[in-house]
């Protein structure tokens, strides 16, 4: 009787150690995750990865490193991604037009259809179309009518093409079948600047950064992408008729494509812990940014709908 | 607006301002000193911290790392000629000559003076000012831009040396290798031969370590001594004399610097090259500078400083960042609650205004740090020479590396450290085809937005539309040959 508890005993403990031995041994992750972006510094991707990665070690017990790697319209980081081991320890963070929109504008050295599989889409932010204050639009109809009657003589200065406010305007163009003349600027700061200046009669924008412009009256906007309306006078872009995936900048983190399940997992586990997280919600709403997670799984149809979006607004532009 | 300001100036006074100020600098001026590490990448990872602190004390705090770090990238700079950005390009022209001299302490200590000057007037006319500036800036657009950086160019080929030809020669050829990679305009590659490699372009960094730094390392094993490849010497500090001499120099950069920093788009790299070129054309021996003239120093490091006062302008009035590091202090702003825009000064005049004060705070505080540290990173280049040269060499690769984490960088380094030295062989200066490489996307870019923006009338625009536009250009021609015939006389 002794015997034979003493045998349970110590089988258990042996079973006990040896498999938690195991699990410590080969458990994910093992060492620090690197997080690439393939954006430059001090851009929107670069602070809210500056967030996600302070805070979350706390669920999964290792630091998350952020590398920068700009360079190419974002192909440079998304390729470094591609060639890397697919074990979790390497992984993007992009966004849709980057991930979905580039093959087929360009011959990418990866396919991103094949190439990666979607951890979270973390957060996202809705476009707005901007005019100043005293613009003598004052509905999307106006405006939509004025570059009607003058095809390519509105200037919509937008932060480059097919980033995220060319890709919205093109959509809006495509849908409305008005026609603005598309002027580039380095980034959305210079576009705003653009518009207050004089040198563009629209532009597009982030809520987050308009608040102080709006309150102060130098900007009116005009439509926000989406089915809610963000401002209670302003419509969102379906109730005008423009549906779809249009106007919304995705911000997601993606793995190689053959990342074990298992791996996956953590992940998602932690990026959905993380949505909980107090001081998470708090930093990312002081950088004005909203915490709406979406799992990988689901993200993964809503690339595939983008994916053809995408591929039917470049055939009718470039036509 | 004038108890907005009192009250502001008392808030700025406190003691966590003042110490988060002192490490700010101080880790600043580490960073900016490390080549290949930029200020932007610091206050980027800094910028979390200083969510989590008060706001007078996290946002001085970042511009302490802003302000340290343009100050450090001249340590190198003017110690191995290794100019770690554009900006710390026409500081290392004079600056490394008086390092070769043994004035290496002298180059440091002007370097520091020029700088905090330079800023702080431009920091003082930005608090005075706003208003007005906020008003100009809406004045310049990319036809202006554009304009105004032809300018430049022609202005620092006409300056460049004795002989403009060869200067020209090496600016085209930096303006060809501004346009390998992707075409910024249409998407279309350029001179990329099918390398994926190339299609970002050629980064900045290898190129800059390549020119300037490279060649110097290998004179410096060629001279063959035992101690102070690069210099025997760290010489005496700055004397009274000697500044009081560059005073109008300074005058005259800071002016340029400020006026520089209120055209969107310009920045660091021209104002410095323009106040150089301008204290060049002014003085009565063009001829020492570029041999280790301690007013070249001056004129660089006070007009590049001098731009960051107006730059600040459209981040505090309209809530616009104009380039990466205005955007990190808007994250920052909007953290602690405040709202950049119309009406901060309204909603929190008070607060503004004290980091306002800090910024001047700020530079006198680094007038101290830098004065008790420039004597120990002087002694840097009297290291022996068998020590010395496998450290930089070290700190090129690794700074040409860590840039981008490419290892195409290192090849690029090792590449452009040829062309350097057969450059160098031939007598061809290869400040004018950095400044052609560095100005020539931009120029590329606003001219893009001005014909897109000039749609179906060209004409129109231009002769009714964009009048200062036209007088820049008009202007250029006239300017650069006054300054080519000064420059003849001069030297002659």
């Amino acid at each position: 009787m002794f015997l034979k508890t003493f045998k349970k005993t110590v089988g258990t403990a042996l079973v006990a150690t040896l498999g938690l031995g195991t699990a410590a041994y080969a458990e994910y992750p093992e060492k620090p995750i690197t997080l690439v972006i393939p954006l430059g510094a001090g851009g929107s991707h670069d602070l809210n990865a500056r967030v996600i990665t302070s805070i979350i070690p706390t669920y999964l017990n290792q630091a998350m490193i952020v590398r920068l790697s700009p360079g190419a319209g974002g192909q440079k980081g998304t390729q470094e991604v591609a060639n890397a081991a697919a074990d979790g320890y390497t992984l993007l963070f992009s966004h849709n037009y980057i991930d979905m929109l580039q093959q087929h504008v360009e011959n990418l050295p990866y396919d991103p259809n094949a190439d990666f599989v979607p951890v979270a889409r973390v957060n996202y932010a809705p476009i707005a179309v901007v005019v100043r204050g005293d613009s003598e639009y004052n509905t999307f109809e106006d405006l939509i009518n004025a570059a009607k009657a003058d095809p390519g003589g509105i200037n919509m200065a937008h932060s480059g093409n097919w980033g995220a406010l060319f890709v919205p305007a093109a959509q809006i163009m495509k849908a409305t079948e008005a026609s603005f003349n598309l002027v580039p600027f380095q980034g959305g700061g210079p576009a705003m600047q653009a518009l207050l200046s004089g040198d563009a009669e629209v532009t597009m924008g982030f809520p987050s950064t308009l608040s102080a412009l709006l309150d102060a009256g130098k900007v009116k906007i005009l439509a926000t992408a989406g089915e809610e309306r963000i401002y209670d006078d302003v419509p969102s872009f379906a109730e005008l008729n423009i549906g779809g995936d249009v106007g919304f900048m995705h911000r997601v983190v993606l793995a190689p494509a053959g990342t074990p399940d298992d791996v996956l997992e953590k992940l998602a586990e932690a990026f959905t812990a993380l949505q909980e997280d107090k001081t998470y919600k708090n930093m990312m709403g002081r950088l004005g940014e909203n915490t709406d997670y979406i799992s990988g799984g689901e993200y993964q149809a809503m690339r595939e709908g983008q994916n053809a979006a995408y591929k039917d607004l470049v055939d009718s532009i470039t036509k | 607006m004038i108890e907005h300001f009192a009250e502001g100036a008392l808030m700025a006074f406190s003691l966590d301002t003042i110490l988060m100020i002192i490490v700010g600098l101080f880790s600043g001026m580490l960073v900016g000193a490390l080549p290949g590490f930029t200020t932007l990448m610091a206050m980027a990872i800094l910028l979390p911290l200083s969510f989590f602190l008060d706001p007078l004390v996290g946002i001085p705090f970042l511009l302490g790392v802003y302000k340290g770090g343009i100050f450090g990238g001249s340590i190198p700079a003017i110690l191995v000629s290794m100019p770690g950005t554009g900006a710390a390009v026409a500081t290392s022209i004079d600056g490394y000559k008086l390092t070769q001299k043994g004035e290496s302490r002298k180059a440091l200590d002007m370097a520091l003076y020029a700088s905090v000057i330079g800023d702080t007037f431009s920091d003082v006319f930005t608090i005075l000012m706003i208003f007005p500036i906020a008003l100009l800036v809406m004045q310049f657009g990319p036809p202006e831009l554009f304009a105004v950086l032809l300018m430049s160019l022609v202005i620092i080929v006409v300056t460049s040396g004795s002989n403009p030809l060869k200067g020209l020669v090496m600016m085209l050829f930096g303006l060809w290798l501004a346009q390998i990679g992707t075409d910024p305009m249409g998407g279309v590659e350029r001179f990329t031969f099918g390398i994926f490699d190339l299609k970002s372009g050629i980064p900045l960094l290898p190129m800059l370590m390549g020119v300037f730094a490279l060649p110097e390392i290998v004179y410096a094993v060629m001279r063959n001594e035992k101690v102070g490849g690069f210099a025997k010497l760290v010489g005496a500090r700055l004397s009274m004399a000697e500044f009081k001499r560059c005073i109008p120099t300074i005058r005259r950069s800071t002016f340029i610097g400020t006026a520089i920093g209120i055209v969107p788009g310009l920045g660091q790299v021209v104002a410095a090259m323009m106040g150089y070129s301008a204290a060049k054309n002014a003085s009565s021996h063009p001829e020492t500078f570029g041999q280790g003239e301690v007013e070249g120093v001056a004129a660089a490091e006070a007009a590049n400083n001098a731009v960051n006062g107006p730059t600040l302008v459209p981040l505090l009035t309209l809530g616009i960042p104009g380039d990466n590091v205005t955007a990190i202090l808007l994250g920052a702003f909007v953290a602690q609650g405040l709202r950049p825009g119309p009406q901060l000064f309204e909603e929190q005049g008070a607060i503004v205004f004290a980091i306002l004060v800090a910024m001047v705070l700020a530079n006198l505080m680094f007038i101290v740090i830098g004065y008790l540290s420039i004597p120990f990173f002087a002694r840097i280049v009297t290291i022996k020479t068998g020590l010395l040269v496998p450290i930089v060499i070290m700190f090129a690769f690794a700074g040409a590396y860590v840039f981008r984490s490419d290892t195409t960088d290192i090849l690029m380094l090792v590449g452009f450290g040829l062309f350097g030295l057969l450059a160098r062989a031939a007598k061809f200066d290869v400040m004018p085809m950095v400044m052609g490489f560095i100005l020539g996307g931009p120029l590329e870019y606003a001219f893009g937005q001005t014909v897109a923006m000039a749609g179906n009338s060209p004409i129109s625009f231009m002769f009714t539309e964009r009048l200062g536009m036209l007088a820049v250009l008009i202007a250029t021609p006239l300017i650069g040959y006054a300054l080519w015939r000064r420059m003849k006389t001069a030297t002659n």
